[in-house]
């Protein structure tokens, strides 16, 4: 196996991320996960990730606001929005901003899996080695 | 014709107590000790108001609620109950409840309250066939 | 279709008689003084035909012009319900697909614990029970959303009753006072004893006076207070629910009333509460309005039409 992909999950959903992060653990990734755009944001000054499983509606900091914030904090990032929220306009707009793809609860774990393995290996082929 | 009340409560003493009190004030009044028996009664006969507990054994009161607005949808409904949850009061309210009461309660008080739930029945069936 | 050719499709022309018609009867007026009468009655005639020509034209532009109004007016609604349904089905998507994507999950949990032997390890037990345990918690969640939406789609042509305005809000407030104290909040009544009865539907009005009553009582920390008070002022009755809890940030005032706007957490609220309430409240004829200083809690105002 080559090195674990390093995931930080970011939702409001408590049960959700927990059991996303289960799943996500016995397939072989290095899981994290932050409740909210500030706890991300302290986890990654803690240390970088590959790839930022993000939800869109959350109080406080939302998945919009924190999408800067969070390239900004991890440039080496990914980010994946993973979200309840049926907006095709939101969707365009974080793509524009950065974001890498955009997926829509609910959504079957191997699914997500894949997606999150296609934007990591996506940055792998274009990154300067 | 006046007021028919049914009383739906597993409590015996409770409801034997409920059943006088509405006999002694000459308003016919008949008692269930549970959902499904309730239900079926309202089958057979014509009521206006409804008495009905929360907590019973089987079906709780809240599906019973929902049974009886859908099949009788003019039968007022008075929640009179010792379960005392903001939550169970919202839904119940929210399911079509005439009023929701926490025991104890003054019988005046609860017959006035069934006076105005059997107006309102009144007053929607009025307008029904108008 | 853009309005504006609405607007100028088949409208009467507006000219020349209302032009023509006060220059005439000028005339008629002038020439009755200085010509013979029998002209400036011939031209005042003359006028006075032109003058209920152009009045009946005029009228008719009035008449088109009203018909296109509300033409627009219907295409304007039909926006803004579009808009709202929107709004409305975005929110929907939003707190079913959540409790959705837990499920999703938990089956797939389940179904991995469950192993290629169908048959799951006897250490991993506990964690199958706990997924079926947690579907079943997020269905729960998901039929309260629907249920309360079914609300929303129930017809309520409010039934109007004459009742005391304390026989309507008092079971409520009793029922909110158990709960309070349990948490340590007290329930203040301030209810004015003077008040005339109120024509109103009962059971709509208490639903309203229970959401606000749950709200204050959500908002509002150990050792609070929420006052319940009604009075009169001019031809309206007002009832208010004030509390002292966390208070409403500015930047939320305008959201809270839009269906699924909610600060709880995840499961704990549907955000239909405040929406529900208004619109029963408008349906009574009533309006239902927010005051708020953050940090000093909020106050809640329904004023209904005597
Ligand atoms: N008394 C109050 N004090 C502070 N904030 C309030 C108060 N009442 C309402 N709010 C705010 O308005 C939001 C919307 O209220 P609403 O009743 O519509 O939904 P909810 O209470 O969150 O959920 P639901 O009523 O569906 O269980 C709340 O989440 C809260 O942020
Ligand atoms: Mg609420």
């Amino acid at each position: 196996m080559a090195d674990s992909i390093r995931v930080l999950i970011v939702d409001d959903e408590e049960r959700f991320r927990d059991t996303l992060a289960k799943l996500l653990s016995r397939h072989g990734f290095t899981v994290r996960t932050a409740g909210g755009g500030n706890e991300a944001l302290a986890l990654l000054t803690e240390a970088p990730c590959d790839v930022i499983v993000l939800d869109v509606k959350m109080p406080g900091l939302s998945g919009q606001q924190a999408l800067p914030l969070l390239r900004a904090a991890c440039p080496e990032a990914e980010v994946l929005i993973l979200t309840g929220h049926a907006s095709v306009d939101i969707a365009s707009a974080m793509i524009a901003g950065g974001a890498a793809d955009y997926l829509l609860k609910p959504c079957p774990t191997d699914e997500l899996e894949g997606a999150i393995r296609a934007v990591y290996d996506r940055r792998q082929a274009t990154r300067p080695r | 014709m006046g007021l028919r009340v049914l009383a739906v409560d597993d409590e015996a003493d409770f409801i034997e107590t409920l059943v006088k009190r509405f006999t002694y004030r000459r308003i016919p009044v008949t008692a269930a000790a549970n959902g499904p028996e309730a239900l079926a009664r309202l089958d057979r006969e014509d009521f206006d108001v409804v008495i009905l507990d929360m907590r019973m054994p089987g079906m709780d009161g809240l599906t019973v609620l929902q049974e009886i607005k859908k099949r009788h949808p003019l039968v007022e409904v008075i929640i009179l109950t010792g379960h005392a949850s903001v939550e169970a009061g919202m839904q119940g309210m929210s399911l079509g409840a005439y009023d929701y009461v926490l025991k104890p309660v003054d019988f005046g008080e609860l017959l006035e309250k069934a006076n105005k739930a059997y107006e309102r029945k009144k007053l929607n069936e009025s307008r029904d066939h108008s | 279709m853009n309005p504006a050719t609405i607007l100028e499709n088949h409208r009467p022309p507006l000219w020349p008689h209302t032009l023509l018609a006060p220059l005439l009867a000028g005339a008629a007026v002038l020439l009755a003084l200085a010509a013979p009468p029998v002209v400036g009655f011939a031209l005042a005639l003359f006028a006075g035909a032109v003058c209920i020509g152009s009045a009946l034209t005029l009228a008719r532009r009035v008449r088109s012009g009203e018909r296109q109004l509300r033409e627009l007016d219907k295409r304007l609604l039909q926006s803004q319900k579009l808009a709202a349904i929107g709004e409305l089905s975005s929110g929907i998507a939003h707190e079913i697909n959540n409790p959705l994507a837990i499920i999703t999950q938990e089956i797939d949990l389940a179904r991995e614990l469950f192993g290629p032997s169908g048959c799951p390890d006897p250490a991993d037990l506990a964690e199958v029970r706990d997924s079926l345990d947690q579907i079943g918690k997020q269905v729960e969640r998901c039929r309260l959303i629907t249920h309360k939406l079914l609300n929303f789609a129930r017809k309520m042509e409010p039934v109007l009753q004459e009742e005391a305005l304390e026989h309507v809000i008092e079971d409520m407030a009793i029922l909110a006072e158990r709960e309070a104290k349990g948490r340590g909040v007290a329930i203040v009544r301030a209810y004015d004893q003077t008040l005339p009865t109120v024509r109103t539907d009962v059971p709509l009005l208490r639903q309203v006076i229970l959401n606000l009553l749950t709200n204050a009582l959500a908002a509002t920390p150990q050792g609070g207070t929420i006052t319940l008070a009604t009075r009169r002022s001019d031809d309206q009755i007002i009832i208010e629910v004030r509390d002292t809890g966390c208070g409403i940030p500015p930047e939320n005032m305008a959201k809270i009333f839009n269906p699924f706007f909610t600060t709880k957490e995840p499961g704990k609220g549907t955000g239909l509460g405040l929406s529900l309430s208004h619109g029963i409240v408008t349906r009574l004829g009533g309006t239902l309005t927010a005051q708020s200083t953050p940090g000093h809690g909020a106050t809640f105002t329904v004023a209904l039409p005597l």
